[in-house]
């Protein structure tokens, strides 16, 4: 060991001394002092375990919102700086016994200065690329931001803001100024999904088509919802119903063949049977008599005969496999005709026959869709409807405002609860359920400097919708920030090998090309997990953190030719790094190479 | 006297039908792809096992039955296999709603096939996951859906589409087909299975494996490869390894802690040989999946409890005060005996790496460092628990005991502190981020942290040897919660390929225990602490 510089005295009382003689060094003992280290270290960590709890229960954004990204927790971590810079005042003047431990406590106080300036400075988001876009210079940024534009004076102001980390409610609203105006835009209901829930309004223009809103309720599913349709252009015309059904406004109904197919069949024992029915059309359902004129054996198209005994089962319907129902009508032991007339010339079966009615739903011609509609046509304030399956009519009637139809949908019923001769569809939109999904948003409306407000409006992340008040008019958008790069990015390529003989992706591999406007040079790079891609490149980019790095985010297993990547811009890696080098090295000095105690 | 014949004709027909468990012989080195990878025979049937009944063998018929032989019997002969309780139903809950029977482990195919609220609660299972393709199901939803995952996965074995032995020549990657069912070597094989003629069966299995292995020699997966597997399955180096601990736990605890005694050459002998076998374990898992040893939950648990072995040997060999060695000894066998007799939580299966993973130099930096720490922390804590188990019986640990475990902790810190950052700076590439906050980040940082407030309490003074132990045996709560609660209880965040369930009781009891032992130490602390301690003769 080297020879200690001439100790003044004893450690120990020579700071003992200086905390005695200034002020300054006292502050310094008491900032750097480990029972505010013990504090600092017990309470981040429980902060932290905390919040990972918080994530599980409700989701990261609010873990983030109310602790990792909190003021109070930021204003934490520079206490722990102050902490960590003044202990290694306070062994001052350094010796070498200090200096694993200097190097680590430098080392954390750099690495959360690097982490500052990337979060400053720094830039996270996405890119969603395709092979067939031309190259892009816009970027998705993580941050979701509400802008507000006064449409009177075109002025406007952006605010960060995300409904589903602040979660804003009725008791706890958050409000934005509109600029050039005393009015407020006031937030005060978030929604994790919304879907749309489009209103049918009177129009007054003469021209505009006549409306139809309808009303769908399920006790079954716990669903209550409107629809509205138009007779104007063939978009408002039809409706998808949740996939399971369409709905569709007429001028008026068309002509539909029923689907049950009703055939008779006279079916003699010994000769062949005479069937009636529609021209084209057949059940497929086969019988034969047996000689004694005592069995019916009655054969549906992909089925298993089935024995009938006679006279017993006469006027009976017999329910065979596919829905069909066959009633024999009347029996005769000993056919004959008379006067055109059948009738039996005696009780002996000479010569047996029976007529049977067959009834049975339409078969659908192959690739013949089976799917259910709801066809209407406006009748005045009355409506007449037909139910059909596939394109057959299964029932018809009329309703009224008020009156319900039953649709044999599941236990779905539809109720007329608006006939207009002239109307439009204003959008709007409603919180849903995870099931029904949709895209998040939040509830706002417009309140004016003397309390007056405007009707609430939902507002979905990626939606702009215009706010009318008698005060300012104002557009609202709501959505991820987007932001402008000076180069641009194209997908060349993008391929997922998968696990020998299975579906699982085995990786992602990206194939962008970069390009500067600006001075003209392209760059080719691939992303794949684990090994990003990058612009400008180059060690000193790369080290820096001056660089853009794309890594695989998300891919969608439907379309291979588009690929979402994540961008990370990070000016304080350089610090994080070396930071943690420090720390790293820090440590082992300080436990394995520290100068043994003489 | 013709019903008698009959019977006498049954009777002999059952007695030809195999009595005792079959050996499939050549068959067990028949390469299968399955899973994204080529395997035996023996693990594809153990695997599979695993995946239908949670065991390698099951009893059926009234004896026990090999995975080989279970999987064997679908293949060649599903007639009646659908009669057969193969399917495993754990839940209780689960049982109870579907009016089975509590008591029994394992169900037929058609038993659960004809249940309705089973198949009820698969159909809302399956449209839950229709509507939200990430959605985590909870509850008899979830239970039900694995227990219909196990349905599917014996329809597939019973159909015979599993059995993909037939090497394609399209490629080393390309999928591997099935052999047709007339054909003659397939037929021979269940010709004599189905007499039970051991001889002809193993002479019909050596004939279909080398003239599969003949068709496409250039696509096979080497011989040694698939050999080396069927070898470490048989020979269970994990199990050897914890039965040598405990042999060494055992033989130090009961001659060598009374002094210096042959007792402690033979336990050192004996630990060695249980960590040589665990080395070639690991050796063998490395070379076979070409990747380090540390893809999943079964893999970090052997893995922890190596380190913990390894580190104890260094220590021993420094200080050689028996107490690292006794301590490792119990650390080690707890996880692997975990390891090997929950093969349903802990899956041992060898798989091919998630995308994610993918990268063998990070997952052999970042995950073996941040393990290796787990590893340290765990025998900080067997060693506290010699000295809290010391005051508990009323004896005051020595200064050089304490002194052990801080050596320990240190070890843990500077591992858990580089691990940490390394897994970091992966983040960085492959996420595209450093830190975000993920949850098994945040629960990695609170460990950290719990584990410096405990060195920086004794640096300051606030506590001494006694709170250095307390803290090491607490502060590995943490580590239960970054390493299996954060995957297994919160459920949530990027680490989701080691995302599993099960053993939750198992971790709650864990940590009870480790509670109420610290507190019964610090009130028998307080009780000598109390009293004038007694001097030593």
């Amino acid at each position: 060991m080297t020879v200690a510089p001439p100790a003044p005295l004893n450690r120990r009382e020579m700071i003992a001394e200086r905390c005695r003689r200034s002020v300054a060094w006292r502050i310094i003992h008491t900032l750097g002092s480990l029972k505010l280290a013990l504090l600092l270290l017990a309470t981040i960590a429980l902060a932290c375990a905390i919040a990972t709890f918080y994530e599980s229960r409700f989701d990261a954004k609010v873990a983030q919102t109310y602790i990792y990204k909190a003021p109070w927790f930021l204003l934490w971590l520079g206490v722990l700086c102050v902490n960590l810079f003044a202990v290694t005042l306070t062994r001052w003047p350094w010796e070498r016994k200090h200096l694993g431990f200097i190097i680590t406590h430098y080392g954390i106080i750099t690495l959360l200065i690097g982490a500052v300036i990337g979060s400053q400075f720094g830039f996270e988001g996405n890119v969603l690329l395709r092979k067939d876009q031309p190259p892009t210079d816009r970027l998705v940024t993580s941050r979701s931001v509400v802008q507000i534009q006064n449409l009177a004076t075109e002025a406007f102001e952006v605010f960060p803001f995300d409904a589903a980390a602040i979660r804003p409610s009725e008791k706890r609203p958050r409000t934005f100024p509109i600029p050039d105006s005393t009015w407020q835009l006031v937030i005060d209901d978030s929604a994790p999904h919304l879907t749309p829930d489009d209103r049918l309004v009177p129009s007054a223009d003469p021209a505009a088509p006549a409306g139809l809103a309808l009303r769908f309720s399920s006790g079954m599913m716990a669903q209550d919802l409107t629809l509205p349709l138009l007779a104007g252009d063939p978009a408002s015309r039809e409706r998808d119903f949740f996939g399971l059904a369409r709905l569709r406004l007429l001028d008026a109904l068309p002509t539909r063949l029923p689907l049950k197919l009703t055939e008779s069949h006279l079916i003699l024992a010994r000769y062949a049977p005479i069937v009636q029915g529609e021209p084209g059309a057949t059940t497929g359902v086969t019988a034969t008599l047996s000689p004694d004129g005592r069995t019916l054996e009655v054969t549906p198209p992909d089925g298993r005969p089935t024995a009938l005994a006679l006279p017993a089962t006469l006027g009976r319907p017999q329910t065979l496999g596919g829905n069909t129902t066959v009633t024999p009508l009347e029996f005769w032991p000993d056919f004959t005709l008379v006067n055109g007339q059948p009738a039996t010339a005696s009780q002996s079966p000479n010569n047996p026959a029976v007529l049977l009615r067959v009834e049975s739903p339409r078969l659908p011609a192959p690739g013949q869709d089976r799917q259910p509609t709801l066809e209407i046509a406006l009748d005045g304030d009355r409506l007449a409807y037909q139910l059909l399956r596939g394109p057959h009519l299964v029932s018809r009637g009329t309703a009224a405002p008020g009156e319900p139809i039953r649709l044999g949908w599941a236990d779905w019923i539809a109720t007329p609860t608006a006939i207009l001769p002239h109307a439009g569809i204003e959008p709007n939109l409603q919180p849903a359920t995870p099931a029904q999904g949709g895209p998040p948003g939040f509830r706002a409306h417009l309140r004016g400097p003397d309390g007056q407000t405007t009707p609430p409006r939902w507002i979905a992340s990626g939606d702009r919708a215009d706010l009318r008040s008698p005060g300012p008019d104002i557009r609202l958008s709501y959505g991820l920030e987007s932001r402008r790069v000076d180069f641009t990015l194209a997908l060349t390529d993008f391929n997922v090998p998968r696990f020998e003989g299975t579906d699982t992706p085995a990786d992602f591999i990206a194939s962008v090309r970069f390009h500067d406007p600006a001075t003209g040079r392209t760059r080719d790079d691939t992303a794949r997990m684990n090994t990003p891609a990058s612009w400008p490149g180059g060690w000193l980019a790369v080290t820096t953190g001056l660089n853009y790095k794309f890594s695989q985010a998300q891919w969608n297993p439907e379309n291979l030719d588009e690929t979402t990547l994540q961008v990370l811009f990070d000016p304080g890696w350089l610090l994080k790094w070396t930071g943690s080098l420090a720390i790293c090295a820090g440590i082992f000095i300080m436990f394995y190479l520290r100068p043994k105690k003489s | 006297m013709r019903p008698l014949a009959l019977l006498l004709l049954l009777l002999l027909a059952t007695a030809t039908l195999p009595a005792r468990a079959l050996n499939v012989g050549p068959l067990e080195t028949m390469p299968v792809q399955e899973g994204g990878r080529k395997k035996p025979y023996l693990v594809f049937a153990q695997e599979n096992l695993i995946g239908l009944a949670g065991r390698t063998s099951i009893p059926l018929d009234g004896r026990r039955q090999p995975a080989t032989e279970v999987i064997t019997t679908l293949w060649l002969t599903p007639e009646g296999t659908e009669n057969q309780p193969l399917i495993l139903v754990e839940n209780l809950p689960l049982k109870r709603a579907l009016r089975l029977d509590v008591t029994r482990k394992w169900f037929s195919r058609q038993e659960l096939s004809t249940n309705l609220p089973f198949l009820a609660l698969v159909e809302r299972a399956a449209a839950i996951r229709r509507a939200n393709r990430d959605v985590r199901l909870t509850g008899l939803e979830k239970s039900a859906d694995e227990v219909a995952a196990r349905l599917a996965r014996f329809d597939r074995l019973r159909s015979g589409e599993a059995f993909r032995i037939v090497a394609n020549p399209a490629g080393s990657e390309a999928p591997w087909s099935v052999l047709p069912p007339d054909d003659p070597a397939l037929t021979a094989l269940r010709t004599a299975f189905q007499r039970g003629d051991f001889p002809a069966f193993q002479a019909a299995a050596r004939t279909l494996r080398d003239t599969l292995a003949a068709q496409s020699p250039a696509y096979q997966p080497p011989a040694w490869k698939i050999a080396l597997e069927a070898a470490y399955t048989h020979v269970h180096p994990f199990r050897w390894a914890w039965i040598l601990y405990l042999a060494a736990g055992l033989t130090l605890a009961l001659t060598s802690l009374r002094g210096r005694a042959p007792g402690y050459r033979i336990a050192w002998i004996l630990a060695g040989l249980g960590l040589t076998f665990q080395l070639a374990g690991f050796v063998a898992r490395i070379l076979i999946a070409s990747r380090p040893p540390v893809a999943n939950m079964y893999e970090s648990v052997i893995w922890v409890a190596f380190g913990a072995m390894v580190f104890a040997f260094i220590f021993e060999a420094i200080y050689r005060p028996r107490y690292f060695l006794l301590a490792a000894t119990f650390a080690a066998i707890l996880p692997l005996v975990l390891a090997d007799s929950q093969p349903a939580a802990l899956d041992a299966s060898i798989q091919p790496l998630t995308p994610i993973l993918r990268s063998n130099f990070w997952l052999a930096t970042h995950v073996l460092i941040i393990t290796l720490s787990y590893a340290a922390f765990l025998l900080a804590l067997a060693v506290a628990h010699i000295a809290l188990g010391k005051i508990i019986l009323g004896r005051t640990p020595t200064a050089a005991l304490y002194n052990y475990i801080y050596r320990t902790l240190q070890v843990g810190v500077l591992l858990l502190a580089i691990g940490t950052i390394l897994g970091a700076i992966w983040a960085n590439y492959s996420w595209g981020r450093f830190w975000d906050w993920d949850p098994k980040e945040t629960w990695a940082l609170v460990a950290l942290l719990a584990y410096l407030f405990i060195l920086h309490g004794r640096i300051a003074g606030t506590w001494g040897g006694f709170g250095l132990a307390l803290g090491a045996v607490l502060a590995f709560q943490t580590i239960i919660m970054a390493w299996y609660g954060v995957n297994f209880v919160l459920g949530v965040g990027l680490h989701s390929y080691g995302f599993g369930s099960g053993g939750f009781s198992y971790a709650v009891t864990f940590v009870i225990v480790e509670v109420l032992f610290c507190a019964a130490a610090v009130i028998r602390h307080r009780q000598l602490r109390g009293r004038p301690s007694p001097q030593p003769a």
